[in-house]
């Protein structure tokens, strides 16, 4: 998904390569040679849809509305927290 | 005082001390190369070496090790006296006993090593706030020490700082005069989370647990590889644990 022109991320974004972690494209490549046939905007789509529902709860607990939900899923330091999180903690 | 340190004096004590003829002829003798002659100079001075040794007591060494330098600053000035010169040995001999002490308690008083003119600017500081003081009844300011120095007031901040460290092991005194916590004990960790953080990070992951079960094996699959958690390694990559649907689809796939 492209962003509008002139965009500019409040918050730059998740750093992924860094830590190990793979572009779209090549999550998308990886999925399709495992039998899931995707594009790497179906790859952001389903990443964005599971932030989405780690966000929820979060957003619940701060009693933020559900207009915040997605942004706060997008957000890179959301992202990055889960990541470090799920690292830690080993949990998937 | 140690009962090792008693039996030293006592031991020193009993060595007579030099007229100046003696002294004379000891000298010529270690000229010539008698080392029992520079012995005995040596042991006639001891007292000299020790009395130099005491005026250095309260500079945070123990009296031994300052007595031990001292004896240093002795041997090297039997090495190096001159008789020819006219002067008795002791005066001589003063200013190398205390060259010997003061290098000693320069390097062991203070756990950060400073150069000898940063030690020289700290002693006139110091000399320099007890004239202020006494002068004007009250202590002068930074800035003006640095001025009357003429050093920036940052150089004097970072001189007071390396010349003031305190041990955290040292012990606190309470108003009654008792010691009471360390002062690690009482030094605020800035880094350290606070309570509220605590709870909230605790809440969170309790949400994050749960909303973790929620997701399916795919987005599951799609975070683990976006965020490089777990083997990134090609090898791994293979090996990731389908669910029963995931296996039924890559089957459907295939036929």
């Amino acid at each position: 998904m492209s962003m509008p022109k002139g965009y500019i991320s409040e918050n730059g974004y998740a750093t992924v390569i860094k830590s190990g972690g793979m572009s779209y494209k090549d999550i998308a490549e990886e999925m399709t040679r495992r039998g899931f046939k995707m594009k790497h905007s179906a790859a952001r789509n389903i990443l964005l849809e599971a932030m989405k529902k780690l966000a929820v709860g979060v957003c619940e607990l701060y009693d933020m509305d559900n207009t915040d939900i997605m942004r706060v899923a997008s957000d890179p330091r959301f992202q990055e927290c889960v990541a470090s999180y799920l690292e830690e903690e080993s949990i998937i | 005082m140690s009962e090792a340190l008693q039996t030293y004096f006592t031991k020193v004590g009993k060595y007579p001390l030099l007229t100046r003829e003696q002294e004379i002829d000891l000298a010529k003798k270690i000229e010539a190369g008698d080392s029992r002659a520079k012995n005995k100079m040596i042991q006639s001075n001891l007292r000299l070496a020790i009395s130099i040794a005491k005026k250095y007591q309260r500079k945070g060494c123990s009296l031994e090790d300052l007595i031990q330098e001292s004896n240093m600053g002795l041997i090297k000035a039997v090495d190096r006296f001159d008789w020819r010169k006219g002067f008795k040995f002791s005066t001589y001999a003063y200013w190398w006993i205390k060259q010997s002490v003061r290098t000693h308690v320069a390097s062991q008083a203070s756990d950060i090593k400073l150069p000898a003119h940063t030690r020289n600017l700290l002693w006139k500081m110091n000399e320099m706030v007890k004239e202020y003081d006494d002068q004007f009844g009250q202590k002068p300011s930074y800035d003006e020490v640095s001025e009357a120095l003429g050093i920036p007031t940052s150089t004097l901040m970072s001189m007071i700082k390396c010349s003031s460290q305190t041990s955290l092991d040292a012990n606190i005194r309470d108003r009654s005069g008792g010691a009471g916590r360390k002062i690690a004990e009482v030094v605020p960790d800035n880094n350290a989370a606070s309570v509220e953080d605590l709870l909230d990070s605790v809440k969170i992951k309790g949400v994050m647990r749960s909303a973790l079960r929620t997701l399916t094996s795919r987005e599951e699959n799609i975070i683990r590889l976006r965020f490089g958690i777990g083997d990134s390694s090609e090898q791994s990559k293979g090996q990731f644990i389908l669910s029963q649907n995931e296996v039924k689809e890559i089957r459907r796939i295939a036929k």
